[in-house]
């Protein structure tokens, strides 16, 4: 029987149009949830495709040493792709001179990912290339033309071989991000590597063996290797463990979904809340009506809980059907605008906004529907008389935990869901405490003859709670637009900060102090601005508290090596030395060297904290330094943080001068050159051939692409985000006007004007829209300082304009909102108006 | 007292107090009175007097604070609510001075919502087969506010005797309605009262209708009489009993 009743109800009513409202909450939370996680998913799929250029692969094996030939067969048995390269440094000699490269020897499958881009001249613009060099043939970098006097089709000599020079080498997927980094490279066939006999025992060669393929393949791939790799000899490396500055940019755009994921739950679940207890207000009467011709409570329940899964179930469905569509279009426009492929399928969004709309339809369905039940048959002859049920402890325990649960669920991130579920508990404390403020302080200013204004404030006051609970919905909904806004903005701009117009794209190393006036006077004549020049001793890096550690300089010295010892630079180290903090570093731990008391044995240094860790470095320890025939101790006081980020030379040591006195450095530096000069490079650097140009452009370009595509994406989201928060406010506007149909009635039937109570119902929400704005722009920035300096390690700033603005947005949005429904309300005739209320 | 089919409804000294800010207020004095099988009852007083609350404990809606009720022989006093909505189900029958249909049940749905609970089987057939005797046959799939006010009350009607109860509660039953509707639901309540012999308390402050009962009780202040001036409060007399 009472499911018969059950279904007749809700068909009824759907027709009726009763459900709407819920139904709308319902389907709007699916839909966000499911648009947003899934475009969410597939841009991440789709950016990790692009961070995988930056690897050359989805994953990389680095080896100390080959690896089994059995563990290759079965990546190719799990239908994987392979690459392989092989890693060596070395000497080149070309024109009686010598210089120390990068060797790098790969299959013709190299790279997986990314583009090969080669030019025929020097510093010329990369062409993007499938071939790989062909046995005999060397691709050589810009830089090394210059420093052996190299010209397309010369002889090289590395090793026991010679090749030809065939092409410049402009650009390698998987060279990283750091400038110096490394030495020039020289790409080469693996076939021609055991010519040039350079990997024989005791050489330092790194072996890299390149996967490709399904995610899960990779992951059951993984599983089978790990228990094989020693950590002595292999490192499984993934786009996730980039630690660059696009891998950075990637991984704090994936938060930005993440969060922006979650206030879309948020939004959604106070939309249910509200129409749950709208739909819960207006089925008082059926359930006292019910009471009264002695259906029983389990009835009622059965009756009432088979409604809610009828609505969840449609609204899930209504919710699905539009959170692909509306996903579908985003996805088209983006990929229009973004060079991205956005084609994969994912099913954990679906799942997740399945789950959320079940979730979100029985937690915060469970006290409006509680309420429900309670409501006495005694109704019937009582009008007046509410439910039973008061306490709304049920209704924050339930709610607060069903959304904690769903943020944690989803984020996967206590830290994330504790910061915004804090903050909203604070808002909602803030809140309530506001409201009876207002209310008190709406005594005062209602009083005197009965106006619009008047009208608006009696009206606020009599509803305390309704109202109470309305302004907090008002302002979590403007709060978590907010900060979705305040995160866009700062996140985009801090992005584009680190790569501002005049970023320097080229580098000068290898500036002897005698060269260094010529080149400042030569320099400024062709108006090209430099602003510093570092000094620079290349030192060996050779033991950490007088215990030996390993290096790596040459081939030659490496075969002398002994394998034990702590882990090294594995290269030469850049020392410089200076007493003043440059921008982009700050110190964390101990004291910068300009502060320091100088009566101690050694002088300081100050290391960079990346690399302490690496090494085990700490405060206070020796670290010897082999410049020439000289040792140098110093003694670490200092840890810095650096942003590599910065485009900036960027040291890992920076020593005190005086530690340094005596030893001749070289100088490097970075300037900008536009592009439209980027001819003049050759001849700007022709007077000075022994001096070392890189040029960044090409590395600036993928960064700043990069960061535009995400921007791009970002700024989707946050649209998306807008639409669902605008759309909960409809749904709460007309949840409360409900409640004041009948009111409207009274005052129309009592001859009140109409513009009067159309001004009377603007006031009332725009004096809402206000308090909720101001509160929205406190919590937001309670909620930004926390998420900012907690999860999005970001500079946490005060935005003062929203404090203004907030407000201001609040009370139009809100008031223009109040406004359309009142207007459609007032439309309806009187007796409409009348019967509807029976 | 001992109870006899006869008597219907039986009370016992029932009295009604709530709480209320200026503290306890008595709502009902004691009060003592029965009602036979099939007789009718008009319950009339000025508003406020207490009527509907007597109305309310007499159906088992609202529980009394002292004294006893039985309604066809069943005691009020000890059961919960679950128990007193399952009586109410198999004997009692309501009307409404706001008809309190449910707004999204078609007519002919509201009148078979009471079959429905009581589990019958036949509901929809019942409920056009009264739906066509209170004259509202051909409109059974409109919803109550397509339908004026008499003829919401009965639609009301029908589904009050739906169930056939044995009793049937009215509480101003033409109180929104026009004279001329209202005289029409007052033939349509009687005549299917006398056919059913249904037991028929009626509150009303309408003369005129109170008079069509065979008893008219008069509230006044809690306190009830019957029309003829006897107070009907045994109390003191038990008291004098057992004394």
């Amino acid at each position: 029987m009472w499911y018969k009743l059950a279904w007749r109800l809700f068909r009824h009513e759907a027709r009726r149009g009763e459900l709407t409202i819920i139904l709308l909450a319902i389907t709007l939370s699916v839909a966000a949830v499911l648009s947003l996680s899934l475009f969410s998913e597939r841009l991440q799929a789709a950016l990790t495709e692009r961070s995988a250029d930056f690897i050359a692969a989805d994953r990389v094996l680095d080896s100390r040493k080959p690896i089994d030939p059995e563990w290759l067969n079965n990546a190719k048995d799990n239908g994987l792709n392979t690459a392989h390269q092989v890693y060596a440094r070395s000497m080149a000699f070309a024109n009686e001179q010598m210089s120390l490269v990068s060797l790098r020897a790969a299959t013709p499958e190299f790279p997986l990912k990314g583009d090969l881009k080669t030019t025929d001249q020097p510093f010329g613009v990369g062409i993007v290339t499938e071939d790989t060099p062909k046995s005999g043939e060397a691709w050589v970098e810009s830089q090394l033309f210059q420093s052996l006097g190299l010209e397309i089709d010369a002889p090289i000599e590395i090793g026991d071989m010679t090749f030809t020079v065939t092409r410049v080498l402009s650009e390698v997927p998987d060279s990283g991000f750091s400038v110096f980094g490394g030495d020039p490279k020289v790409l080469i066939s693996i076939d021609d590597l055991d010519a040039t006999n350079i990997t024989g025992p005791g050489s330092r060669v790194t072996y890299s063996y390149f996967f490709t393929g399904e995610g899960a393949q990779l992951d059951d791939y993984y599983d089978w290797l790990e228990p094989n790799l020693d950590r002595e000899i292999h490192r499984w490396e993934s786009v996730e463990d980039d630690g660059s500055a696009i891998g950075r940019s990637v991984a704090r755009a994936e938060q930005f979904f993440l969060l922006a994921s979650l206030l879309a739950i948020v939004l959604a679940a106070v939309s249910i809340a509200v129409a749950a207890q709208r739909y819960s207000q207006r089925h008082y009467d059926p359930v006292a009506i019910m009471k009264t011709l002695g259906a029983s409570k389990g009835t009622i329940q059965k009756v009432y809980l088979l409604q809610i899964i009828f609505i969840a179930t449609l609204g899930i469905l209504l919710g699905t059907a539009a959170g692909m569509l509306i996903q579908q279009v985003i996805v088209t426009v983006v990929a229009q605008r973004m060079d991205i492929a956005l084609d994969g399928w994912h099913w954990r969004p679906l799942i997740i906004a399945v789950f959320t709309g079940v979730i979100c339809a029985l937690m915060f369905s469970l006290y409006p529907m509680l309420k429900l039940f309670s409501v006495p048959p005694l109704r019937v002859l009582r009008r007046q008389m509410g439910a039973g049920l008061s306490s709304r402890v049920i209704q924050f325990v339930a709610a607060g935990g069903a959304i904690l649960l769903l943020m944690w669920a989803y984020s996967n991130n206590i830290v994330i869901s504790l910061i915004l579920f804090a903050s909203g508990i604070a808002l909602v404390a803030g809140l309530m405490l506001v409201t009876y403020g207002l209310i008190w302080i709406g005594r005062k200013l209602g009083q005197g003859k009965m106006g619009a204004w008047q009208l608006a404030w009696a009206r606020i006051q009599r509803r305390s709670m309704d109202n109470s609970v309305q302004l907090i919905s008002f302002s979590i909904t403007i709060m978590l637009l907010l900060i979705v806004l305040v995160m866009r903005n700062d996140m985009v701009q801090q992005w584009r900060d680190q790569l501002p117009e005049g970023t320097p794209n080229y580098f000068l190393a290898n500036i002897t102090e005698t060269q260094l006036p010529n080149l400042q006077t030569h320099f400024s004549e062709n108006n090209v601005i430099v602003d510093d020049y570092f000094p620079v001793v290349r030192a060996r890096f050779v033991a950490i508290n007088e215990e030996k550690i390993r290096t790596r300089v040459s081939k030659e010295e490496e075969e002398n090596v002994e394998r034990e010892g702590r882990d090294g630079l594995g290269r030469e180290a850049n020392l410089t030395w200076s007493t003043t903090l440059r921008e982009g570093n700050t110190v964390v731990d101990g004291t910068w060297l300009s502060d320091q008391n100088e009566a101690k044995e050694y002088y300081g240094v100050s290391v960079e904290s990346g690399i302490a860790e690496g090494l085990d470095i700490g405060l206070g320890d020796i670290l010897t330094f082999n410049i020439g025939s000289e040792i140098v101790n110093v003694e670490v006081t200092s840890l810095r943080e650096v942003n590599w980020q910065s485009m900036q030379p960027n040291f890992f040591f920076v020593l005190h001068p005086k530690s340094l006195e005596g030893f001749s450095p070289t100088f490097i530096t970075s300037f900008h050159l536009d592009r439209a000069r980027k001819t003049e490079i050759t001849k700007l650097m022709q007077p000075f051939s022994s001096v070392t140009l890189f040029d960044v452009d090409a590395r600036l370009d993928q960064l700043r692409s990069i960061i535009d595509q995400v921007s791009v994406a970002v700024e989707f989201i946050l649209v998306l985000v807008l639409v669902a928060g605008a759309l909960v406010l409809i749904a709460q506007v007309q949840a409360s006007m409900d409640e004041r149909q009948q009111e409207l009635a009274i005052l129309r039937t009592l001859g009140a004007k109409g513009r009067m109570i159309r001004a009377s119902v603007v006031f009332e929400f725009i004096i809402i829209g206000v308090v909720a704005g101001a509160m929205a722009a406190i919590a937001n920035e309670l909620a930004l300082f926390l998420l900012q300096s907690q999860v999005f390690e970001m500079q946490a700033t005060v935005h003062w304009e929203f404090w203004l603005l907030a407000p201001v947005i609040g009370a139009s949005v809100v008031g223009i909102l109040g406004a359309v429904s009142c207007w459609r309300l007032l439309s309806l005739n009187t007796s409409h108006l009348l019967r509807q209320m029976v | 007292m001992n109870s006899t089919p006869a008597n219907m409804i039986e009370t016992n000294s029932i009295t009604k107090v709530v709480d209320t800010t200026e503290g306890q207020l008595q709502i009902l004095q004691p009060i003592s009175f029965n009602v036979k099988a099939g007789e009718s009852v008009a319950i009339v007083g000025a508003s406020g007097s207490g009527k509907s609350t007597l109305l309310s404990l007499l159906a088992g809606l609202d529980e009394v604070s002292d004294g006893n009720i039985l309604l066809d022989g069943k005691a009020l006093k000890g059961m919960g609510e679950e128990e007193r909505a399952q009586l109410r189900g198999e004997k009692v029958g309501f009307i409404f001075q706001s008809f309190m249909l449910v707004q999204s049940l078609t007519a002919l749905e509201n009148v078979m919502l009471p079959a429905e609970i009581a589990g019958m089987h036949d509901a929809r057939e019942k409920a056009q087969e009264i739906l066509e005797k209170v004259g509202l046959g051909h409109r059974g799939t409109h919803y109550p506010n397509q339908l004026s006010g008499g003829e919401q009350q009965r639609v009301a009607i029908a589904r009050a005797f739906i169930t056939k109860p044995k009793i049937l509660f009215a509480d101003e039953p033409t109180g929104n309605l026009d004279a001329a509707n209202g005289t029409k639901i007052e033939n349509l309540l009687f005549d299917l009262n006398k056919g059913s012999n249904t037991t028929l308390v009626l509150v009303t402050h309408d003369n005129e209708l109170a008079e069509r009962c065979q008893r008219q009780l008069h509230m006044h202040a809690g306190e009830l009489t019957e029309l003829m001036g006897e107070k009907l409060d045994n109390s003191e007399q038990l008291a004098r009993q057992a004394g």
